[in-house]
C-alpha cells in the first residue's frame, strides 16, 4: 500500500520502505513536514464525488460583521500590503490600527486546549468546506487557494495540539517550534524544512519561536 | 509621467554594482543603497542588469480591486471571525502556560492563525491598501472612532496618503 501525506504530498510506499505503513508506530510522522501518521491517507482512496457542502447560509447580518480580532488581522494584512509596495510609513500606520484592535478584542472565556482544538475542528468540518464550495461555485481562484493553504495549516495545528495533549512537555523538549512567515505552517524540529510544505517558500522564511527566557 | 520606479532589496543585493553602470540618471548610486526615487525615470535597465534579482520595478499606480461576490464574502467573514477567536484563545493560553514547550507551541499557533487570517481577508476584498474597500473602512473609522484609544490620526493620515483606486 501507498500512503500520502495530506500536507506536503510525501508518499510512503510499503514496497520501497520494507516496513508496512500500518505497522509504523503512532508516533511516526512525515519525514518531510512532520505531519502525524494518523493524518496520512491511503493513495487509492476513490475520490469520493465530493458531496458539495452547501455554502454557509446568510443567516443574519452578524455574519457580515467582522469582529475586533478579525479587523486586527485585516489591518495587519493591509500593513503587509504596504510593505510589499515599500511604503514603510503607511505600513506602520496600519499596524497602529491593527494593534488597537488586537488589544480591543474581547477575552476568551475559560480558554482551554480542548476548546481551541474544537475551534480548529469546526473550521475543518464546516468553515473551509463551506467557503471552498462557495469559491468554486463563483470561480474565485484566489479564495480557493486560501482554502487549500488554510485547511492544511489548520489540520497541522489540530494535529500538533492533539499530540501535545498526549505527550505533554516531552513532545517539545530539546526541539524548536517554527512558523512559516508566509502561510503560517507550524513545524517542529531542530531546523526548519528546506521548503515550506504548504506554500513552498525557502527555509529562511521560517521564524523560530523563542521561549520566555531565550537561552 | 513615469509609471514605475526601481526599488532595491537590500537583503538580496550583493553590491556587484552592475546597476551603477547602466543607470542613465545615477539614481541607483547612493551612499545608503536606497535608489533615489526622484532621479529614477523607471527605465528598468538596472533591474534587467542586476545578477541577483535584487531590483524590482514597482508600479506607482495600482489596478482597481477585484470584485468579490456576496456568496463568498459571507462565509469568508464568518471564518475570519472564527480565526480571530482562535488567535485570542491561543494568546491567552500561551500567557497562562506553565511549560516552556506549551508556551512556544501556543505562541506559534497565535502567530500562525493571524497569518492565515491575513491571507483570508486579503482575498476577501482587502488586497490593496489603495482599494475602495480599504478607504471606506478608514473613512468609517476616522468618522466614528471605535473607542477613545483608537488612533484616529493614523486613519486620517492613511486616507490622505493613499489614493483610492476604485473612485471613478
Ligand atoms: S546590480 Fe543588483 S546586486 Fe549588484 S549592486 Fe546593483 S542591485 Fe545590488
Ligand atoms: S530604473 Fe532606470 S533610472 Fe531608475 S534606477 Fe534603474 S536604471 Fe536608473
Ligand atoms: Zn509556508
Amino acid at each position: 500500500m501507498r500512503a500520502i501525506c495530506p500536507i506536503c504530498g510525501y508518499v510512503y510506499d510499503d514496497a520501497a520502505e520494507g516496513v508496512p505503513f500500518a505497522s509504523l508506530p503512532d508516533s511516526w510522522s512525515c519525514p518531510m513536514c512532520g505531519a502525524p501518521k494518523l493524518m496520512f491517507e491511503p493513495e487509492a482512496a476513490p475520490a469520493a464525488p465530493a458531496a458539495q457542502p452547501a455554502a454557509a447560509p446568510l443567516a443574519d447580518d452578524d455574519m457580515q460583521q467582522l469582529s475586533a480580532g478579525a479587523l486586527a488581522a485585516l489591518c495587519s494584512n493591509l500593513a503587509r500590503g504596504c510593505e510589499k509596495q515599500y511604503k514603510e510609513e503607511e505600513a506602520a500606520l496600519f499596524r497602529q490600527i491593527a494593534d488597537f484592535y488586537t488589544a480591543a478584542a474581547p477575552a476568551a472565556e475559560d480558554p482551554s486546549l480542548e476548546g481551541l482544538a474544537a475551534l480548529f475542528r469546526a473550521d475543518l468540518d464546516g468553515g473551509y468546506p463551506g467557503l471552498s464550495a462557495a469559491a468554486k461555485a463563483g470561480g474565485d481562484r484566489g479564495t480557493q487557494r486560501v482554502c487549500v493553504w488554510g485547511e492544511k495549516v489548520t489540520n497541522m495545528l489540530y494535529a500538533l495540539l492533539a499530540r501535545y495533549q498526549r505527550e505533554g512537555e516531552a513532545f517539545l523538549q530539546d526541539t524548536q517550534v517554527w512558523v512559516c512567515s508566509v502561510c503560517g505552517f507550524v513545524y517542529i524540529g531542530g531546523a526548519p524544512p528546506e521548503l515550506c510544505p504548504v506554500c513552498k517558500v525557502p527555509a529562511w522564511k521560517f521564524d523560530k519561536i523563542e521561549g520566555r527566557r531565550p537561552a | 509621467m513615469k509609471k514605475l520606479i526601481a526599488v532595491r532589496n537590500l537583503r538580496l543585493c550583493t553590491k556587484d554594482c552592475l546597476c551603477l553602470y547602466v543607470c542613465p540618471t545615477g539614481a541607483s548610486d547612493t551612499e545608503n543603497s536606497v535608489i533615489d526615487t526622484t532621479k529614477c525615470i523607471g527605465c528598468g535597465s538596472c533591474a534587467g542588469a542586476c545578477p541577483s534579482g535584487a531590483i524590482s520595478m514597482v508600479p506607482l499606480d495600482y489596478p482597481p480591486q477585484q470584485k468579490k461576490s456576496e456568496a463568498v464574502l459571507a462565509p469568508a467573514y464568518a471564518l475570519a471571525n472564527a480565526k480571530a477567536r482562535q488567535e485570542q484563545a491561543a494568546r491567552q493560553l500561551a500567557a497562562a502556560a506553565e511549560g516552556d514547550g506549551l508556551y512556544r507551541l501556543l505562541t506559534a499557533m497565535a502567530r500562525s492563525v493571524r497569518l492565515v487570517n491575513e491571507d483570508l481577508l486579503r482575498e476577501a476584498g482587502y488586497m490593496l491598501p489603495q482599494s475602495g474597500n480599504a478607504h471606506a473602512l478608514l473613512q468609517r473609522l476616522a468618522d466614528e472612532p471605535p473607542g477613545p484609544a483608537f488612533p484616529t490620526a493614523a486613519a486620517r493620515s492613511l486616507l490622505a496618503r493613499l489614493p483610492n483606486n476604485d473612485e471613478p
